[in-house]
């Protein structure tokens, strides 16, 4: 059974409909948003089932679309937190990848504007290595990018999509080491992103990502998980009420490899590690409970089937 | 860019010089200073790295009155002012009541004024002047080269005077002939700084 990132759309009413038919094949429901009347439900389901979800949901008026980009959390790298590149472009293009299923967090660096001042330091480094994909933002100058890309790749091991001022040929060029996606012709601008030509460039840039991750999807299903991380989320709702009392909007964020469970280290971890999967399987045979270097939550790490011969 | 006489942008790379082109219309558009600027020509080179801006200022009376932004009627010996424009409410206030004194001025609501047993000519009071904006035109202006400047050129060197002005920023200190660039700019737009 291949599960698929889709996103449900629809009124309030009756939508438990729904939600029950998503748990009772099997699916996972990652994230619920009800605004006003409306109900938005990010969810795994399975791909031979999107169409009987499609139907259930005809009379009560639900929308079903693909979203690839559900389940995974995105780190957007903005050089700063200055008006230079706040709002926009950095606030659109992360609201954007939201749109369409993504966690993303804006990692702003502490010096990373400039051409010889720019610099990564380990916290910045750490916490854009906790996420599935990084987005760099550069600016407009094929010599700045060029000049203070290798120092701002430097220890990232995740995948990077930079976005860039010069063309996209330009980019591959004179980034040294290469990264694994570039979108040329978005650099620094300051004007929201509304035109169609605008529009336009954002989706190229969410494709960019989806082909970067998917990639990715790939590889993890090479050597498959030990457990699949909505499944987790399901487990650790269930299990570790305190979650419930969590108020962040969302207190467990799924990633494609792994879980960010926003409780803190201390209190929590050795809870979690002794969490029972199934059948005796604790979370901490399967999994490293790590601390994030994001506040003081939590970071599963799944392992995959090759490191612990079990697949629950 | 229609109210500009010359706007130039100066770069060693051709699609650098589009894009802040852009930057530069829609800051000075934002902060609506395109009608104070008269000529503008920005010059900046990533290798060096330094950025360069140099214009020259419109002469406009931006003073505001209170005619302006207040319709004055006259009534049965008091004089109502209905407001259209709250920005300048505040300054207005402080000037009556210095002048005419707190008991013959009184707001019954937002957008209303009335004035009771004023020695005053309508025309006099239309003719207040209420606020100058062009004090913190050179602010303004600074701010705005601030952020079309890229980020990071933190290292600046600006003069502003009532016709013109020149911005210079840079990460690295300022190279020693940056007078000669400056006079060199200038000479582009057919001027002498």
């Amino acid at each position: 059974m291949t599960l698929v990132p889709i996103t449900y759309r629809g009124g309030i009413y009756q939508h438990d409909i729904v939600t029950d038919l998503i748990e009772d094949l099997g699916g996972y429901i990652i994230q619920k948003h009800v605004i006003a009347a409306e109900v938005v439900l990010q969810c795994f389901v399975p791909r031979e089932d999107i169409e009987l979800i499609r139907q259930v949901a005809k009379p009560i008026f639900g929308e079903v679309t693909d979203t690839p980009l559900v389940g995974t959390e995105i780190a957007i790298v903005s050089m700063s937190l200055e008006i230079h590149h706040l709002p926009h472009p950095s606030c659109d293009i992360a609201e954007y990848v939201r749109r369409i299923g993504a966690k993303s967090n804006m990692v702003s660096l502490a010096r990373g504007p400039g051409k010889r001042i720019a610099g990564l330091n380990d916290e910045e480094r750490d916490v854009i290595n906790e996420h599935d994909i990084a987005v760099y933002l550069m600016g407009n100058f094929e010599t700045c990018i060029e000049y203070k890309m290798p120092t701002l790749l430097r220890g990232i091991e995740v995948p990077v999509v930079v976005c860039g001022g010069p063309d996209k040929e330009t980019l591959k060029k004179i980034i040294d080491p290469p990264v694994d996606g570039y979108v040329g012709n978005v650099g620094r601008f300051m004007r929201r992103t509304k035109e169609a030509d605008e529009i336009g460039k954002l989706d190229e840039i969410v494709a960019e990502i989806t082909r970067v991750l998917e990639k990715k999807r790939e590889e993890i299903q090479k050597d498959p998980l030990s457990v699949s991380p909505a499944r987790l989320m399901g487990l650790i709702k269930e299990k570790v009420p305190a979650i419930h009392a969590v108020t962040s909007p969302t207190p467990l964020t799924v990633q494609m490899a792994g879980l960010r469970v926003k409780l803190p280290y201390d209190t929590f971890a050795g809870d979690l590690r002794k969490l029972e999967v199934e059948d005796g399987i604790l979370l901490g045979d399967i999994s490293e409970v790590v601390p994030s270097r994001m506040r003081d939550y939590i970071l599963v790490k799944i392992l995959p089937f090759s490191e612990t011969n079990m697949v629950v | 860019m229609l109210a500009i006489e010359y706007f130039e942008v100066e770069c060693t790379e051709p699609v650098g010089a589009e894009y802040y082109r852009q930057i530069t219309n829609d800051v000075l558009l934002d902060y609506n200073l395109l009608r104070v600027i008269h000529k503008l020509h920005i010059y900046i080179d990533p290798k060096v790295p330094i950025f360069v801006a140099v214009g020259i200022l419109k002469k406009i009376t931006t003073r505001v009155r209170v005619g302006d932004f207040a319709n004055v009627n006259p009534l049965e010996g008091k004089i109502t002012l209905v407001i259209s424009d709250e920005t300048y409410l505040a300054p207005m206030l402080k000037i009556f009541w210095q002048k005419f004194g707190k008991d013959h001025v009184e707001q019954p609501d937002r957008f209303t004024v009335i004035l009771y047993d004023v020695k005053a000519e309508l025309k006099e009071i239309e003719e207040i002047i209420v606020a100058d904006p062009s004090e913190s035109l050179y602010k303004d202006l600074i701010y705005a080269f601030r952020c079309i400047a890229p980020e990071g050129f933190r290292l600046r060197s600006e003069t502003f005077s009532k016709e013109k002005f020149s911005f210079v920023a840079s990460e690295n200190t300022l190279p020693e002939n940056i007078d000669e660039i400056i006079r060199e700019k200038f000479a582009l737009m057919g001027e002498v700084p």
